[in-house]
């Protein structure tokens, strides 16, 4: 009596299944739409990093310089995604149901980001992942143009290493672990340690200090508490532990030399009163204003010579010598970007 | 209380007659919550014709509801004990761990992994019921522990098993699962509906769920451990076997919410059950389940998770920024349980009248 139900639902479902497999072929993919070509008034970009960060401010700028510079239908800046790819994805298909027809992605997840591209390029959307490439070595956007981080660590790490005078214990502060950039970054990192041939020590890597100032200042205080007179120089791979590190050295009086990332106030003026030795700049509006241009140059019915190519938006060290020069680097880097794309990564009929 | 003389009659008599009067039909959550998402959805395709695009809006909305509605009946099958599951996220991180390491070590077929996911899940689930039935500690301390050393034990297990934070390996037919519906399958001439492939599977959960508190003689002891543990251990229920058996199902349910994440995001990957743990209870609160135990609805937990993802598009298609957005979502929900809880008081109030 009490178990009669299951059996009955149980048997139904069984046989509505088998009368639906019974003679059931699947349709050809006809889905995927041939990407329409659009003039530049057509093409409606929307840049969609993974959530509100510092990092991502200069895109909405330079997403509407681009807008008026480039005569493009709509530049729209959403950071919605608050991190997680469920919502991300989300976002997307909202903006592709509001009309927007060209995307530039920061991933949430690098390992998942390729579904999501593959999802926008089956409905005929020219896609960029900006700022951050997917793992693995497939990229199924049209090209990812981020900066390479492993290198960016790298040339971090050796800027540490020449302001600590090539020997002693070196500390490596980034952000979320289960994350394939900060694994490159570790890996950077380990790579211009390990070129020193064991005259400099990494004494420790602190991973996950980069989801608030707070908890990044925490860290730092907690590190310098336990191991402060050992460390000769701390090398941040991500925003918040930078700026953290850079005062938390300040106020301890520390002879610890920090190498920070990005150009925060608060680090430029470090730079500029000695506390931070030195900065590795990535470039945000590069990305956005060269991502855009070549969205807009895909939507108009050109294509990849290379599906899937990953370019470099450049990093660059300052320290003291040239922080206040160091813009006309990366405009010059910029407007270098844009004539590759024009001469080397997209062909045009 | 009673003595044996008054309740030996009552006992005879018909049972319907002991039943509190019915509360109206109007004041049922179940039909508030639908007459609610019918007026949402008016209103959001009023605003924005675009709500009802099929490709863009409807089918991806289809596939969240599913993996929501899932991940509601993950805590409703503990909130039935008046318990909590704070590891539903971890479990779900947990369980998909299992499936990606299935598939891409050991390359078993997609529904073999699934199995494995699910049996890891239910393992979990019943790891912590054990805990809290022996030990008699509160479920919420319990699965809160357990979440913690969960999510540094995914973290550490995804470091030495994979070179960063996902398996690269993926079963055959997971791309089919995360990208079809069945209007890509027809007989004949006749295509399917565009439904996701997914919807199925949540909807059979949800079906069985269902039952199973309904009519399954486990869930209703399940429901009368969580009305009453004294009474129904007097009355002869095993009542620390049931609590083990309602977060083994929870746990379960959770694996089965992880692995539909996966094939909705594309990989198995550690960000999995991040996002959980709310959604979990907004879904049956918003139904019309009871937090303190004994009553469980599972339509209403379908319906509350369809409400939820149904303001979430909607809001995203009205382009809110982010704090905007959050602001909104809450207070919305907070005027959808505001009326709901008045509808429930006056109908109840009419039918005691009545």
């Amino acid at each position: 009596m009490i178990k009669r139900p299951f059996v009955r639902a149980a048997g139904m479902a069984a046989l509505v299944v088998t009368l639906a497999l019974a003679g059931c072929t699947k349709k050809s993919d006809d889905t995927t739409a041939g990407p329409a070509t659009r003039t530049p008034g057509q093409v409606k970009i929307a840049l969609v990093p993974g959530g509100a960060h510092p990092y991502f401010q200069p895109w909405k700028e330079a997403g509407a310089t681009a807008k008026t510079q480039l005569g493009l239908g709509d530049v729209t800046y959403n950071e919605t995604s608050d991190w997680d790819q469920t919502k991300q994805n989300d976002v997307l298909k909202s903006l592709a149901a509001q009309g927007y027809n060209a995307f530039g992605v920061f991933g949430v997840s690098p390992e998942n980001i390729n579904a999501t591209f593959d999802d926008l390029k089956r409905q005929g959307f020219p896609v960029a992942s900006l700022g951050s490439c997917p793992a693995g070595d497939a990229d199924k956007a049209d090209f990812c143009l981020s900066t390479d981080v492993e290198q960016a660590a790298y040339k971090a790490a050796q800027a540490a290493i020449q302001a600590m005078g090539g020997s002693g214990n070196l500390v490596h502060l980034t952000g979320n672990k289960v994350d394939s950039n900060t694994q490159r970054r570790i890996a950077g990192v380990q790579k211009a340690v390990d070129e020193t041939g064991g005259k400099v020590k990494l004494l420790q890597t602190v991973t996950d200090v980069d989801k608030d100032l707070q908890s990044a200042q925490k860290a730092v205080a907690d590190l310098l508490a336990a191991k402060g007179t050992q460390i000769q120089a701390i090398v941040n791979t991500a925003y918040n532990p930078a700026v953290a590190s850079a005062d938390g050295v300040k106020q301890a009086k520390l002879p610890i030399k920090v190498i920070a990332i990005d150009d925060d106030q608060t680090i430029l003026a470090g730079i500029r009163d000695g506390s931070v030795a030195g900065t590795v700049l990535q470039n945000p509006v590069g990305q956005a204003s060269v991502g855009s241009y070549a969205l807009m140059k895909l939507a108009g019915g050109c294509t990849m010579t290379t599906p899937g190519v990953v370019v470099d938006s450049g990093s660059f060290v300052v320290t003291k010598a040239d922080v206040d020069t160091y813009d006309a680097d990366r405009q010059a880097k910029t407007e270098e970007l844009r004539k590759a794309f024009d001469s080397q990564y997209l062909t045009c009929k | 209380m009673s003595s044996p003389a008054t309740t030996a009659p009552e006992t005879a008599r018909p049972p319907e007659t002991r039943r509190p009067p019915r509360i109206p039909l109007w004041a049922n959550p179940r039909l508030g919550l639908v007459v609610l998402l019918v007026a949402l959805v008016v209103l959001f395709t009023a605003l924005r014709p675009a709500f009802l695009d099929t490709t863009l809006t409807l089918v991806p909305l289809q596939s969240d509801i599913s993996v929501y509605a899932v991940v509601g009946l993950a805590q409703l099958a503990v909130l039935s004990l008046g318990h909590m599951n704070m590891a539903v996220g971890s479990m779900a991180s947990m369980s998909a761990f299992a499936m990606g390491l299935a598939y891409d070590r050991l390359g078993v077929p997609l529904p073999v992994g699934l199995v494995i996911g699910l049996a890891a899940g239910a393992l979990l689930g019943a790891l912590a019921g054990l805990i809290i039935s022996r030990t008699g500690v509160n479920s919420f301390v319990v699965t809160l522990a357990m979440d913690f050393a969960l999510v540094g034990l995914i973290t550490i297990l995804y470091t030495r098993f994979t070179d960063g934070v996902a398996f690269s390996g993926q079963p055959a037919g997971m791309t089919t699962l995360r990208n079809d519906t069945f209007a890509d399958y027809c007989m004949g001439e006749v295509c399917g509906p565009r439904i996701p492939l997914i919807a199925p599977i949540a909807l059979v959960a949800a079906l069985a769920v269902g039952l199973l508190f309904r009519y399954g003689r486990l869930g209703r002891e399940i429901l009368m451990t969580g009305a009453n543990e004294k009474a129904a251990e007097l009355s002869g229920i095993p009542t620390k076997r049931r609590v083990l058996q309602a977060h083994a199902l929870s746990g379960l349910l959770a694996g089965l919410a992880g692995f539909l994440l996966a094939a909705n995001n594309g990989a198995f990957s550690a960000s999995i059950g991040d996002q959980f743990l709310l959604p979990s209870f907004l879904g049956p609160v918003l139904g019309g389940t009871l937090l303190a135990g004994g009553a469980v609805s599972v339509l209403g937990t379908v319906l509350g998770a369809t409400l939820t993802q149904v303001i979430y598009k909607g809001l995203n298609l009205l382009q809110f920024q982010l704090d905007e957005l959050k602001l909104y979502i809450g207070l919305v929900l907070l005027v959808a349980l505001s009326l709901d809880r008045i509808r429930h008081v006056i109908g109840e109030r009419r039918g005691a009248r009545a």
